[in-house]
């Protein structure tokens, strides 16, 4: 695939990527967000993360389907700082619309230059999310898969992988694996029982996981890692 | 209707809607999941509906059954209901001034999604307390089971009254996010039976709120 061709590409995927949260500013403008949209957009933004987090964990299995498919990896940075934006959206969701923070007074404040009263407004949502952090599961593995994902995404310019040499800088993102992970047991622990919304995300996940091990196997057995069976001869049969 | 009343009975629609004023009663709705509103609702008080049902006095309980129908509700499927939607108040619950057999909302009559065409309205209580498109209504001398109950006992008690005190597994409910139309939601302290406690806390007189939430 000749570069223009790639960089134009980048062109058309760039603001693809952000079609999302272009539609959920268009409904929010138009009042469209479902009645509950603070709950609506803490959904789209999720769920979005995941989808992305999925489709550059995509990138490597439909590469090795054949070899003039090698050009996607030069996709994969951005799609993986889409699933950091997209994860990033929704902690800010929690932080700013979910917390209890009393969002139109805080603007008030801030217009009116009052920040005693705007420090003062944060701090019934700290106590929450302080409260948040230590006491629910669903919190606890969602912000450490937002933390991981921040370390990929701080760690993802080419000079930094550079620096780090490739050996150490792909062993450092292989953490995508436990974020991902994180991601869909964040989904499951959230839900209430009976909801089978995040199976769909985790099989798709499995099957992009399962298919690195079954790479993983058969490299260890052409190299005889793992040594093949021998046959032994059985004396007194033959 | 049926269970423990003199005589089962099947009532049509029309006299349901007919059989007393309807008036309008404007109160606060508080879900489990944290968010409310004020919704004015459509009906009279359930207490002249069991009357009329003739319950004996062995009816301790009274269990309300929703249409379950995977033609018109087809996501019924994929929701891990096994049976109908059950629902279930303590007798004076059920008879309490407050609770209301809702027939309409702002004026129209019930939309289906909102639980056409007849439910309760219980106010001090979690949303899901007040059950949807009632087909049916059991007068029972046990605690009956209930959904949510069933499917999360440790989320979802019997009594489900509104209480700050008592969180969610997965949220606090000290707090509420009352939706009122804006983009940002309001956020409200929650109030121990959703603000009705002058009407009903003395239903509850001698529980542990906290075993029996």
């Amino acid at each position: 695939m000749p570069n223009r061709i790639i960089v134009l590409l980048k062109w058309i995927v760039f603001p693809l990527c952000l079609l999302p949260l272009a539609l959920l500013v268009w409904y929010g403008v138009h009042q469209n967000l479902s009645a509950d949209p603070v709950a609506e957009i803490t959904h789209v933004t999720g769920r979005w993360a995941l989808v992305f987090i999925l489709i550059s964990l995509a990138v490597t299995p439909v590469r090795r389907l054949h070899p003039r498919l090698g050009w996607l990896i030069r996709f994969r940075r951005m799609l993986g700082l889409y699933a950091f934006f997209y994860a990033s959206l929704h902690l800010c969701t929690y932080v700013f619309l979910f917390s209890d923070l009393d969002v139109p007074g805080a603007l008030a404040n801030l217009q009116a230059h009052d920040w005693a009263g705007f420090r003062a407004q944060w701090a019934v949502p700290i106590a929450t999310m302080k409260d948040d952090i230590l006491r629910r599961k669903f919190i606890q593995v969602g912000l450490f898969a937002w933390c991981l994902l921040l370390l990929l995404a701080l760690t993802s310019p080419a000079w930094i992988m550079r620096r780090m040499g490739g050996r150490r800088w792909s062993r450092l993102h292989a953490l995508v694996y436990v974020a991902a992970i994180a991601g869909a047991v964040h989904f499951w622990w959230l839900v209430k029982p009976g909801v089978l919304r995040p199976l769909p995300y985790t099989l798709a996940l499995a099957v992009l996981l399962l298919a690195r091990i079954a790479w993983w196997l058969q490299k260890k057995l052409r190299r005889g890692g793992i040594p093949a069976p021998v046959k032994v001869q059985q004396p007194g049969l033959s | 209707m049926e269970g423990l009343v003199k005589q089962p009975r099947t009532f049509d629609i029309d006299s349901i809607l007919r059989y007393r004023p309807i008036e309008e009663r404007v109160y606060r709705f508080r879900c489990v999941e944290a968010w409310s509103m004020v919704v004015p609702w459509d009906g009279y008080p359930l207490s002249e509906f069991i009357k009329a049902c003739d319950p004996l006095p062995s009816a301790k309980y009274v269990q309300f059954l929703s249409l379950h129908d995977s033609k018109q509700m087809p996501e019924l499927g994929s929701s891990g209901f096994s049976g109908p939607y059950s629902e279930g108040l303590r007798m004076d619950e059920a008879m309490n001034p407050l609770t209301l057999l809702t027939l309409g909302l702002y004026g129209e009559v019930l939309p289906n999604q909102d639980g056409a065409p007849i439910r309760v309205i219980v106010p001090w209580k979690y949303g899901f307390k007040s059950a949807k498109s009632i087909v049916k209504v059991r007068f029972v001398d046990k605690q009956p089971p209930t959904t949510w109950n069933n499917m999360a006992p440790d989320e979802y008690g019997f009594y489900s009254n509104v209480n700050p005190s008592v969180d969610h597994p997965r949220w606090s409910q000290k707090t509420e996010r009352r939706l009122t139309g804006s983009f940002f939601p309001q956020i409200k302290q929650t109030l121990p039976f959703n603000g009705y406690g002058n009407e009903v806390a003395a239903l509850y007189n001698g529980m542990d709120l906290r075993k029996y939430y």
